[in-house]
Parts: structure tokens; C-alpha cells; sequence
């Protein structure tokens, strides 16, 4: 009788764990929400931050505004989509001699999903490329084209309804952007909303 | 026997909880949201009856208590109509957005792309160490506090048909509005794959850099940010011993489609 009451119980046991498991690998699948609604169909989606960085090591180049349009949607319950624009705006390096010639992003598309690290969810840039031209005479990297390649995680925060990219972001979510062979940082908060069909609306990702 | 059926009971219970954690996700947020969505917009929606709606929803918002955001929604969905693109209409922004002034910056073209001196070449040091996106520290012993030599360098990449190679060593920051360039060496051999400390390989010509001295100074300031810069030229330009560097690396970029970067700072002290 023991036996059998051990049975029960080990069987109850594993029900849980594997309820948890569930419970888990659904929270790793976070979605795009329009007023804690789950999006159906697809929405584009706009961040704009009001300074960001991409610093490229030894010359720090930043940028007034940085745009990123995304188009979004729910597969299977999971936060899907695609970058497809990201204009800079006003571009400078920390460098008196250099300026930036031509800086953007190339080879768009851009593949992105939600996912979640830990107990906050993220937006994962994917397959990102943005090419930077610097010029000036008297600026080491005059005549220079640098690439940026890798992929970016940004920390969403539904209450500021902003996805925050930085360094910290960048390492939770196992992502990474390089250039020169090495590891570069980007910075920026972007508040992000819909500019189709949910303006106006409330997004989160949960 | 009551035992028995007992734990048949606990048996189907668990069976319920399995199914109730399988179509009600455990509490997750997976497919079940998806469920729970109210469908609100229909598929095929475009942006115009988006407007539409938009300006119907204005109509209405004059006769409810929130007639400004509706306006303001209206007057969202009607900008929208005329360019939803954030370059072609960044006024149509919504009301959290910053407002980016000007146009934004231009990718560069493919004949830009063409054009450059592309870093694509990988340039690196054994004494050079990058940690946390930041450059290496060069240690005292390659600067005017030390021995004043270079360090070893290694690179790869280097495109076949190259003719030669040339090294450059230089401020970030220009000295009195000028480039200064602490090392030049041209005339590498494109077969080599790197150089030893201190040692230049056999027909290497080495410039006159700006402090006036044929072969590599670097007396920085704490903090300062230096570029090693390997150029693979695709013919051989030759320059004789003690050339300019400055006027040398005007003709490099002329020519040269592709190059290694390796920064690297000095904190004294």
C-alpha cells in the first residue's frame, strides 16, 4: 500500500515538475500585446531613441536620434518580426577630426523575436549590419568603412512601454554586436509604440 | 479496495491537472493569449481604412469626454495616410517619439562601398587585449616610458593579389588640427602574416613620423587612444626610406580596398 501511495505521489511529483517546466518554457515565449490583448494579424511597431551610442572601439560614434521600425506578429503565441528600417540621425564621433561620412543599415531586413532571459523579456535584433564611412583628412579612420555585425537585445518595460538597449541588455540576452573583431557597445532607450493599426494603444510583451 | 479506488482518483486527478496545464498553459502567456484576443481588427485592413476609422473615431471623440486624443488619433491616422515610413514622414511620429531634426544619415552606397577602404582585415596583438568593448592596453615598455618599440602584430585576411603592405600607427585625436603619425612602414611583403616586437622583416621602408624621427615613437598622454592600421595595397607604390607619412597615406587610400584596425590605449601611471 506504501508502494502504491509512493507511486501516486512520485506521479503527482512529476506532474508538477512538468507543469512547471510548461509553465517555464511558455514564459520563454513572450508576445506582442495591444491593451494586454495578444496582437493578431501583424502591427508595425516604431522606437525612437533620443541619443544613442555605438561605440566602436577607440571612436565612439553617436547618434541624435535613432529610429527602428518593426514589423510585428505572434507565431504560435511568440513575438515575432522584422526590422526594416532604422534611420540615424546626426552621427558624430568623439574625434575632432573625424566625421561621419555615411553611416546605415544594410542587408535589411532584419529578423527579430521576443524572447525572455531571467524574468524580463527582450526584443532580439537579429542578423544586424550597419555600415559606418568616416572621413576628414586628418582622421585615422578617414576613407575607412567599418561594419557593425552581430545581433542586440533590448529589455522591454511594459510600464514605460520603452525597450532599453545597452550593455547589461546585451549580455542577458546572449547577443552581441561586433566590429574591428571585438565586441562594441550600443546604448539607447527607445519608447516604442504602434504606428498601424493599434496607435494609441497600450504594447507590452508578456 | 478504497485504497485502490483512492488512487485511481488521485490518478485521474492528476490526469485533469495534466490537461488543464496542457490547454490552459500553466498560467503562461504562450498560445492562450493568442486565444484570448478579442480579433478586433479584421485581416486585410489597409492603411486608408485604418484612416478612416481613424477620422470616424474623431467624429465620435467630439461628442465623448476625450475628445483631443481622438482628435489627436485622427490627425495620428491621417499623417499616417501620407507616408508611414519614419524617413518619409517623421512628423507622423506618435506623441512619445522624439522628433528627429533634419534628414536622417545616408547609408553608404554600393560605390561608396566600392570606393573604401573596407576593415575587413583582422589586425591583433599578443600585447594588445581588448576586455568589455574597450580597447587594449598597450603596456609601458611600447611607449617613450619604456623601450619605444612595437609591440608583435599578427594579422590575416590579407586579399590575394595584394602587392604590398603598409602599417600605420596614429592618434584618434589629431595634435594642433593635424593627423600624427607616431609609426609608418611600408614595402611588407603581402605573403607575411604578422611581425615580430621590435624587429622590422627584410625590405620593409620605414617613414619619418611626427615627431620628426625615422622609425616609431609613441609618448602619449594617460588615456589616449591610438590606431594600428595594416593596409593591403593592391600594387606596389614603393616609397623610399623617410617618406611622409601623411602624404603617403593620401595615396594608400587611393588605391587600398581593404584594411586591419587594431586601437589601443595608454594610461600612464
Amino acid at each position: 500500500m506504501r508502494t502504491k501511495q509512493t507511486a501516486i505521489g512520485a506521479a503527482l511529483a512529476a506532474l508538477a515538475v512538468l507543469c512547471a517546466l510548461f509553465a517555464t518554457s511558455a514564459s520563454a515565449a513572450p508576445a506582442w500585446k495591444f491593451e494586454s490583448k495578444a496582437l493578431e494579424g501583424s502591427e508595425v511597431v516604431m522606437g525612437a531613441a533620443y541619443e544613442s551610442a555605438l561605440t566602436i572601439p577607440g571612436l565612439t560614434t553617436k547618434c541624435e536620434n535613432f529610429l527602428y521600425k518593426l514589423s510585428v506578429k505572434n507565431e504560435a503565441g511568440t513575438g515575432k518580426g522584422e526590422l526594416t528600417e532604422m534611420p540615424l540621425y546626426n552621427c558624430t564621433t568623439n574625434s575632432s577630426a573625424c566625421l561621419v561620412n555615411t553611416i546605415g543599415a544594410e542587408a535589411l531586413p532584419y529578423p527579430s523575436h521576443l524572447a525572455t532571459f531571467g524574468s524580463a523579456n527582450y526584443v532580439i535584433i537579429e542578423k544586424v549590419k550597419v555600415g559606418i564611412r568616416y572621413k576628414g583628412e586628418e582622421c585615422a579612420l578617414g576613407g575607412i568603412l567599418v561594419s557593425v555585425t552581430g545581433s542586440a537585445g533590448g529589455e522591454v518595460n511594459n510600464t514605460t512601454e520603452t525597450a532599453t538597449f545597452n550593455s547589461t541588455t546585451l549580455s542577458a540576452s546572449k547577443t552581441e554586436l561586433k566590429a574591428l573583431s571585438q565586441k562594441i557597445e550600443w546604448s539607447g532607450v527607445f519608447p516604442t509604440e504602434a504606428f498601424q493599426w493599434h496607435r494609441e494603444q497600450a504594447l507590452s510583451v508578456s | 479496495m478504497p485504497l485502490a479506488k483512492s488512487a485511481s482518483a488521485r490518478a485521474l486527478l492528476a490526469l485533469a491537472l495534466a490537461a488543464l496545464c496542457l490547454f490552459a498553459g500553466c498560467g503562461g502567456s504562450g498560445g492562450s493569449a493568442d486565444s484570448a484576443s478579442s480579433g478586433a481588427e479584421p485581416e486585410g485592413t489597409t492603411p486608408a481604412a485604418a484612416k478612416s476609422g481613424g477620422e470616424a473615431g474623431a467624429e465620435e471623440g467630439g461628442a465623448s469626454s476625450k475628445p483631443g486624443k481622438a482628435s489627436q488619433a485622427g490627425a495620428k491616422k491621417a499623417a499616417a495616410s501620407n507616408g508611414s515610413s519614419p524617413s518619409s514622414s517623421p512628423s507622423g511620429h506618435g506623441s512619445r517619439l522624439p522628433q528627429p531634426k533634419g534628414a536622417p544619415e545616408q547609408a553608404p552606397t554600393p560605390q561608396e562601398v566600392a570606393n573604401s577602404t573596407v576593415a575587413d582585415m583582422s589586425l591583433q596583438s599578443p600585447a594588445i587585449v581588448a576586455a568589455n568593448g574597450e580597447p587594449g592596453h598597450l603596456a609601458s615598455t611600447y611607449t617613450c616610458d619604456g623601450k619605444d618599440s612595437w609591440p608583435a602584430l599578427q594579422w590575416s585576411g590579407v586579399p590575394p593579389g595584394s602587392a604590398e603592405l603598409a602599417l600605420y600607427l596614429m592618434n584618434i585625436q589629431p595634435v594642433e588640427g593635424k593627423l600624427f603619425v607616431d609609426w609608418a612602414v611600408a614595402g611588407l611583403d603581402p605573403s607575411l602574416s604578422g611581425i615580430d616586437a621590435a624587429e622590422l622583416p627584410k625590405g620593409a621602408i620605414t617613414a619619418t613620423n611626427s615627431f620628426g624621427k625615422r622609425g616609431y615613437s609613441l609618448c602619449p598622454q594617460s588615456g589616449e587612444t591610438y590606431m594600428f592600421i595594416l593596409y593591403a595595397l593592391p600594387e606596389r607604390l614603393a616609397p623610399s626610406q623617410g617618406f611622409e607619412p601623411r602624404d603617403f597615406r593620401q595615396e594608400i587610400l587611393a588605391i587600398s580596398r581593404n584594411a586591419g584596425l587594431l586601437p589601443t590605449v595608454y594610461e600612464r601611471g
